[in-house]
């Protein structure tokens, strides 16, 4: 039989293991320039083998002690599952941390690969690795790679292949100096005689050092055995006697002093070639006067051009396709064959409108999703995280914050699930919550919609006010909920700043693809399937007959009766009512149900919407799809990553009665001063 | 006695040890703050905090009030 096998690829953050996992498996998951891009861990099965061999790749993790939930889930992959081979990747020119956890890996009793990774960006700056030598150090072989350039990628096969036929494992070198190795050694022994029930089934030199370590998630398994914590506080003792440091330093200097005498003597610099332009663009982007200028700009711009500029240019010719050519050749191709009028109706007025509605504004979104990417891709997120750390820590968050809040530009999805990166778990809820007040992709068509009708000389001006509204509401929401519901200290911040790099075209193209492919599966499914309920909901009436006017249809029942809820925002009307709940689907749902259920009536859906709406209800209605809770999707994500119904059903509640609340104020005040 | 906070940007010195306990320690050494170790302070932030320090070939920020604990021998 076949051999099946099962292998983890195991890293730091951003040391390029995402790429890799592309390249091995040939699958294409999304890449980012900044720690945390894998949050949850993915498979793949390894091409170019005749083996059986499923690839897991994991979260980045700098260590494997659990702070963070990513690498509480990298763990205990490597703990329970017990992989074939850990195919370690290191970034190799940032090698020295790198390999800090590799000291770590090296204690689980696991076949190992290390794959050096970026030897391209290495051999430009002038170092040069002797990948035998360090097999001989380390105790495993090393091979060098570029995960972006696509090179060492079948040699690195061929050496995963070969290590997972050799059936004994190799001893991997001692890290400590012999004194420690005995103390760890007699712990061990000491735990197997006197508390065999202890974690039998884990390496033996891990659950040495992290039960002296007195690592958190090990000592919540060991159910506060009070003889044991004596031996621990015992063998602790014995480390400090002989390291003349506590344990934690002295655990962490051993580690260090076994990289750095291990590279001095398997890497040699032959030129000195620093990455000049790099790090002159760095020193412009991050001066300390013109950091925030900068930020805002890009942001500013990134609005401007997607949808003031690209609007411009697409929206009007796609609609005329959609309305003149499609709608006109489908009339005219299905009347010939004879037809039913109600057939007509139902693919025009129902599908082509409803799915059209979404299409139509796709081009805006691929060009927001490219400048998002290229902001990901380049290495500038952590860097405004480091900007922005200051501000954010008055509001209860911290910088790292503000990546979820970045990817949820593009949905809030990711963005949810990106706050794992986070720590402290009072943040990682809080920027749960928060995140969905940033507005995603799908809310943009419309702001557009509703400011070319109302507003068209301010477009920009008024979509940017959204997101400033968003970003008051974002930090006044912050500043409360961190002094009441999540209540508690901080964790502190420690965040890599990574090389800027150029965004790699492929990179980017296969991320907006991702992020586009979903609203076109969307737009075929969901949204194909709801225009064509809405529209039969809309055209009939309870009995079944075919209403003259959609205000006596099923649907105009059902949204009469939610619509009063509305009235004091301003669209208590059942057309807007309706499009709120077939928004919970997807947020684009909004914008096809406006247009599906406007499509009968006399004149253009502009004119329409303009009798539906004054700019002030306009503006009121925007507001609330902006703060409302986020669609299904999105409330399923933070559900998951709060955990339980109480902080959940709150989250939903604040979400909910907020944004009923600004749209409240804007519309009793507005409606007064512009009368 | 100094600490990581009172270098200014371009300064650079060793880490003598590390004066705060708990996760905020253990994660300094995992990230390669070690005693011994040769940390140079890059910049600080707009807003004056947090700092971005040089250290094992690899760039890392940090708030000043933690850096305050570092403390940094010559």
């Amino acid at each position: 039989m076949e051999m099946k096998y099962k292998i983890a690829l195991a890293g730091n953050p951003n040391s390029g293991k995402t790429t890799l996992f592309n390249c091995l498996t040939g699958s294409n998951l999304y890449v980012g320039n900044w720690p945390g891009v894998t949050v949850e861990k993915k498979e793949g099965n390894l091409r170019n083998t005749k083996k059986d061999i499923t690839l897991v790749d994991l979260p980045g993790i700098y260590s494997l002690a659990p702070y963070s939930m990513d690498e509480i889930v990298s763990r205990n992959f490597l703990l329970d599952e017990r992989p074939d081979l850990i195919i370690n990747i290191i970034d190799a020119s940032n090698i020295e941390r790198n390999l800090y956890l590799s000291t770590q890996l090296m204690e689980l009793n696991c076949p190992m690969v290390g794959a050096l990774n970026m030897m391209d960006v290495v051999k430009k700056t002038g170092v040069e690795i002797d990948v035998g030598e360090m097999e001989k150090i380390f105790g495993y072989p090393f091979i060098e790679i570029s995960a972006q350039k696509e090179t060492g990628i079948n040699e690195l096969i061929k050496l995963v292949e070969k290590t997972l036929d050799i059936k004994k494992l190799k001893n991997f070198p001692p890290i400590f100096a012999p004194e420690i190795m005995s103390v760890f050694n007699e712990f061990d022994n000491l735990i197997g005689n006197k508390y065999p029930e202890v974690l039998p089934n884990y390496p033996h030199l891990f659950r040495a050092i992290k039960l002296i370590e007195k690592d958190e998630e090990v000592l919540l398994k060991i159910y506060e055995n009070i003889d044991l914590l004596q031996d621990i506080d015992l063998a602790r003792k014995k480390i400090e006697a002989i390291a003349h440091h506590d344990v934690d330093s002295a655990i962490a200097d051993y580690r260090y002093r076994f990289i750095t005498e291990g590279i001095t003597r398997a890497t040699k610099k032959t030129k000195n070639n620093a990455i000049q332009f790099q790090e002159k663009l760095d020193k412009v982007l991050m001066n300390r006067y013109a950091a925030l200028p900068i930020f805002f700009f890009f942001m500013f711009v990134i609005y401007y051009v997607s949808i003031t500029l690209v609007g411009e240019i697409t929206i009007g010719g796609i609609e005329w396709f959609i309305n003149d050519v499609l709608m006109v050749a489908v009339e005219m191709s299905l009347g010939s064959l004879g037809a039913a009028g109600w057939i007509i109706a139902l693919i025009n007025d129902g599908i082509i409108t409803g799915v059209g509605a979404v299409l139509t504004f796709i081009p805006q979104l691929v060009v927001l999703f490219i400048f998002i990417s290229i902001l990901e891709d380049s290495g500038y997120m952590a860097r405004v995280a480091f900007i922005m750390d200051r501000i954010f820590r008055h509001f209860g968050l911290s910088g790292k914050s503000f990546i979820p809040m970045v990817v949820g530009l593009g949905c809030s999805v990711p963005g949810i699930m990106a706050t794992r990166t986070l720590e402290n778990e009072r943040e990682r809820k809080l920027t749960a919550v928060l995140t969905p007040f940033i507005s995603c992709g799908a809310k943009m068509p419309i702001y557009v919609l509703m400011a070319s009708v109302f507003f068209a000389q301010y477009q920009t001006v008024l979509v940017f006010s959204l997101y400033l509204v968003s970003l008051t509401v974002v930090f006044g929401s912050g500043f409360i909920l961190s002094k009441t519901w999540f209540k508690g200290a901080d964790s502190g911040y420690l965040l890599e700043i990574p090389p800027l790099r150029l965004p790699k075209l492929k990179n980017t193209a296969t991320q907006v693809w991702q992020r586009i492919k979903e609203f076109i599966v969307r737009a075929g499914t969901i949204i194909f399937a709801a225009s064509v309920v809405l529209w039969f909901l809309q055209s009939y009436d309870l009995s079944f007959q075919m209403t003259q006017t959609p205000d006596e249809s099923i649907l105009a029942m059902f949204g009469k009766i939610i619509a009063p809820i509305f009235v004091p925002l301003g669209f208590g009307n059942w057309i807007a009512s309706v499009a709120l709940l077939t928004g919970i689907t997807a947020k684009e749902m909004i914008i096809s149900t406006m247009s599906v259920l406007l499509s009968g009536q006399d004149g253009s859906f502009t004119l329409a919407i303009s009798q539906v709406f004054t700019p002030v209800s306009a503006y009121s209605f925007v507001i609330f799809i902006l703060l409302a809770s986020p669609c299904m999707a999105a409330i399923a994500t933070m559900k998951k990553e709060l955990g339980n119904w109480r902080d959940f059903s709150f989250a939903l509640a604040y979400q909910l009665g907020l944004a009923y609340g600004v749209a409240f104020v804007i519309y009793q005040v507005g409606s007064r001063v512009f009368v | 006695m100094f600490t990581l906070k009172d270098l200014r940007p371009g300064q650079k010195a060793c880490v003598g040890s590390i004066a705060v306990e708990g996760l905020m320690r253990r994660k300094l050494m995992d990230m390669g703050v070690t005693p011994g170790v040769e940390i140079q302070v890059n910049k600080t932030a707009p807003f004056g905090d947090p700092i971005e320090v040089r250290l094992r070939g690899y760039s890392l920020s940090l708030r000043k009030k933690d850096a305050e604990n570092i403390l940094m021998v010559q």
